[in-house]
C-alpha cells in the first residue's frame, strides 16, 4: 500500500490505532484509581496496584502514550497534507513510532515497580528520559525537514502550532530532566528546594500549554475547516492566537505555587499572565466555533464535527477556568483540592479528548478511504464522552469546594471545624460519582475502538464498501 | 512615597545580570506581541493572510495528481 500513496500514511495509521488502544488502556486505569480512593480495598495490599503507583502510570498513559500517539499522527499527516510532500523521513516516522511505544512499555514496567523521580508528570527516571528526549527530537527533526521540503508557499498555521509545541516540548523536557543518576533507576534532580518546585512547574504547567494545548490546537486548526468543509473564521486571529500562546504560556507555572516559599512576585506575575491568557485562548476557541457560522446544521447530522465543536467549548470553559483559579484568593480556596482535579479534567476529557476523539475519525475515513462502520456509535460515543466528563467534573467542583470551605472553617475559639479525616468522609459520594463518570468515559473509547476495528475490517475485507458517513 | 509608588520602586542598583536578563526578555516579549498585533491586524495585511484559510480545503487537489 506504502508504494502507491502519494504520502507515507502507513506510520500515521499505526499511531492512530495504538491511540484508541491507549485511550481505552489509560482510562481503565484511571477508572480504577479513582474507585481506590471511592473504595480503598481495591487496593488489596498489593504495592503494584495502590494509588500511589497507579496514578503516574494513568497520568503517562493518557498523556504520553494517548496524546503522544495523537500528536504524532496528526503531526505527521497534517504536515504531509498540507505541505503537499512526503515526510522527509519514513525511517525516522517509523523510529519514533516503535521508540515512543518503547518508552510506554518502559513506563507500564517501571512506574508499578515504584521507580519514579517524584516529579508529577516528569516521573519517569533518567534513562527513559534519555529514550524520550532522542524521540522527540527525531519526531521534530523530520517535522521541520518536511516543511524545509514543502511544495507550497505557505506554513498553514496548524503547523506553527505543532512546531511550537516540539520546540518547546524539548527544552523544558530536557531542563526539567536534568538529574544526577546514583544507579540504573535512580537519579536526583541537579535542582533542588524552591528551584525545583519553580523548574518543576515551568515544566508541568507547559505541558499542558505546549503538548496538550498548542499541540491540539494544531489539530484543532486542521480538522475542524477540513471536517466543517468550510474555511477558518479569521486566520489573522490564528496568527495572534499562536503568537499569544507562544509568548504568554511560558510565564504560567508560578501560578502552582501560591502561598509557597516561592517569591510573592512570581505568583502574582503568573497569576496576571493567566489571566491575560483568557484573551488569546477564546479568541482561538471563538475562531474554531465560527467556522461553523452559517452552518450550525451540519452539528445536527456530523457526529465527528459534534465532536470537535464541543471540545472547544470545553477549551473555552477550562481556559477561564484556569485564569480564575490562579488569582491569589480563590487558588486560596482551591489549591490542594479536588477542583484542581476537575478543572484538569474538564480539559483534558473535555477539550483533548474530545478533539483528539474527531480528528481520529476523521483520519479513520481518510487513511482506510472509507466511513465508519457505524455513525450511531460515534454519536453514542459522543454521549458517553459528553456525560462522564460532565459528571467527572461537577463532582470533583462540589467535592473540591466543600474540601476547600471545610478546611479553613474554624469555630469561635479559632479551633479548625474539621478534622482532615471528617473532610475525607465528606468527599465519599463525590469520588463515586467521579468514578462513575470516568467510567462513562472509558466506555466511550471502549466503543469507539470497537468502531475503529470494525471500520478497518470492513476496508481490508472489501475496499469499495461505502457504509453511511458518520452522519444521521 | 505613596503606595502606589512603593509598590513599583525598584532598587536598580541591586539588579543581577540574571534580573538585568529576565527584564530585557520580558520587555522584548512585550515589543514582539505589539508587534504581532499590528502585523496581523493592519488592513493591508488582511487579504494575504485571510488568502490561507483555504490551504486545508485545498490539500485534496494533490490526492489526484500522478502517483509517485
Amino acid at each position: 500500500m506504502e508504494t502507491t500513496e502519494k504520502y507515507h500514511f502507513e506510520v500515521v495509521r499505526w499511531f492512530s490505532v495504538a491511540a484508541v488502544i491507549y485511550l481505552v488502556v489509560g482510562t481503565l486505569v484511571g477508572v480504577y484509581v479513582a474507585s481506590e480512593l471511592a473504595w480503598p480495598f481495591l487496593n488489596f495490599d498489593i504495592p503494584y496496584l495502590t494509588f500511589g503507583r497507579l496514578r503516574p502510570l494513568h497520568t503517562n498513559a493518557v498523556i504520553f502514550a494517548f496524546g503522544g500517539c495523537v500528536l504524532m499522527a496528526t503531526a505527521y499527516y497534517v504536515v504531509q497534507r498540507t505541505c503537499a510532500v512526503k515526510l522527509w523521513s519514513n525511517g525516522l516516522a517509523w523510529f519514533t513510532f516503535w521508540g515512543w511505544n518503547l518508552i510506554i512499555v518502559g513506563a507500564v514496567i517501571t512506574l508499578p515497580l515504584g521507580l519514579t523521580q517524584g516529579k508529577e508528570y516528569a516521573e519517569l527516571e533518567w534513562p527513559i528520559d534519555i529514550a524520550i528526549a532522542l524521540v522527540w527530537v527525531a519526531y521534530t527533526v523530520n517535522f521541520v525537514m518536511t516543511i524545509a521540503n514543502r511544495k507550497s508557499s505557505h506554513i498553514y498555521v496548524a503547523n506553527w502550532f505543532f512546531l511550537g509545541m516540539m520546540i518547546m516540548i524539548t527544552y523544558l523536557h530536557v531542563v526539567n530532566s536534568l538529574a544526577i543518576p546514583v544507579g540504573m533507576f535512580k537519579s536526583y534532580s541537579i535542582f533542588s528546594g524552591v528551584q525545583d518546585a519553580m523548574i518543576q512547574w515551568w515544566w508541568g504547567h507547559n505541558a499542558v500549554g505546549f503538548y496538550l494545548t498548542a499541540g491540539f490546537l494544531g489539530i484543532m486548526y486542521y480538522f475542524v475547516p477540513k471536517q466543517a468543509n468550510r474555511p477558518i473564521f479569521s486566520y489573522r486571529l490564528s496568527v495572534i492566537h499562536f503568537w499569544a500562546l507562544m509568548f504568554g504560556y511560558v510565564w504560567l507555572g508560578a501560578h502552582h505555587l501560591q502561598y509557597t516559599a516561592l517569591p510573592d512576585w512570581t505568583g502574582s506575575l503568573g497569576a496576571a499572565v493567566s489571566l491575560a491568557m483568557i484573551i488569546p485562548s477564546w479568541g482561538g476557541a471563538v475562531n474554531g466555533m465560527m467556522t461553523l457560522s452559517g452552518a450550525w446544521d451540519k452539528l445536527r447530522t456530523d457526529y465527528v464535527l459534534r465532536f470537535l465543536i464541543a471540545s472547544l467549548a470545553f477549551y473555552a470553559m477550562s481556559t477561564f477556568e484556569g485564569p480564575v483559579m490562579s488569582i491569589k484568593t480563590v487558588n486560596a480556596l482551591s489549591h490542594y483540592t479536588d477542583w484542581t482535579i476537575g478543572h484538569v479534567h474538564s480539559g483534558a476529557l473535555g477539550w483533548v479528548g474530545m478533539v483528539a476523539a474527531g480528528a481520529l475519525y476523521h483520519l479513520f475515513t481518510r487513511l482506510w478511504k472509507t466511513e465508519m462502520y457505524s455513525p450511531k456509535l460515534v454519536n453514542t460515543h459522543f454521549w458517553l464522552a459528553t456525560i462522564g466528563t460532565v459528571i467527572y467534573i461537577v463532582a470533583m467542583w462540589i467535592s473540591g469546594i466543600m474540601q476547600g470551605l471545610m478546611w479553613r472553617d474554624y469555630d469561635e475559639f479559632g479551633t479548625l471545624t474539621y478534622t482532615f479525616a471528617e473532610s475525607v468522609a465528606a468527599m465519599h459520594p463525590y469520588y463515586a460519582m467521579r468514578a462513575v463518570g470516568g467510567f462513562l468515559y472509558m466506555l466511550g473509547g471502549v466503543v469507539m475502538l470497537y468502531n475503529v476495528v470494525m471500520t478497518i475490517r470492513q476496508a481490508s475485507t472489501n475496499p469499495s464498501a461505502s457504509a453511511e458517513p458518520a452522519r444521521a | 512615597m505613596n503606595s502606589i509608588e512603593a509598590y513599583f520602586h525598584t532598587d536598580w542598583a541591586a539588579m543581577t545580570h540574571n534580573d538585568w536578563i529576565g527584564l530585557i526578555m520580558t520587555v522584548a516579549a512585550f515589543i514582539a506581541m505589539i508587534a504581532v498585533y499590528v502585523y496581523a491586524l493592519h488592513p493591508s495585511n488582511r487579504e494575504k493572510l485571510e488568502a490561507q484559510r483555504f490551504i486545508p480545503l485545498d490539500d485534496d487537489r494533490f490526492d489526484s495528481e500522478g502517483k509517485q
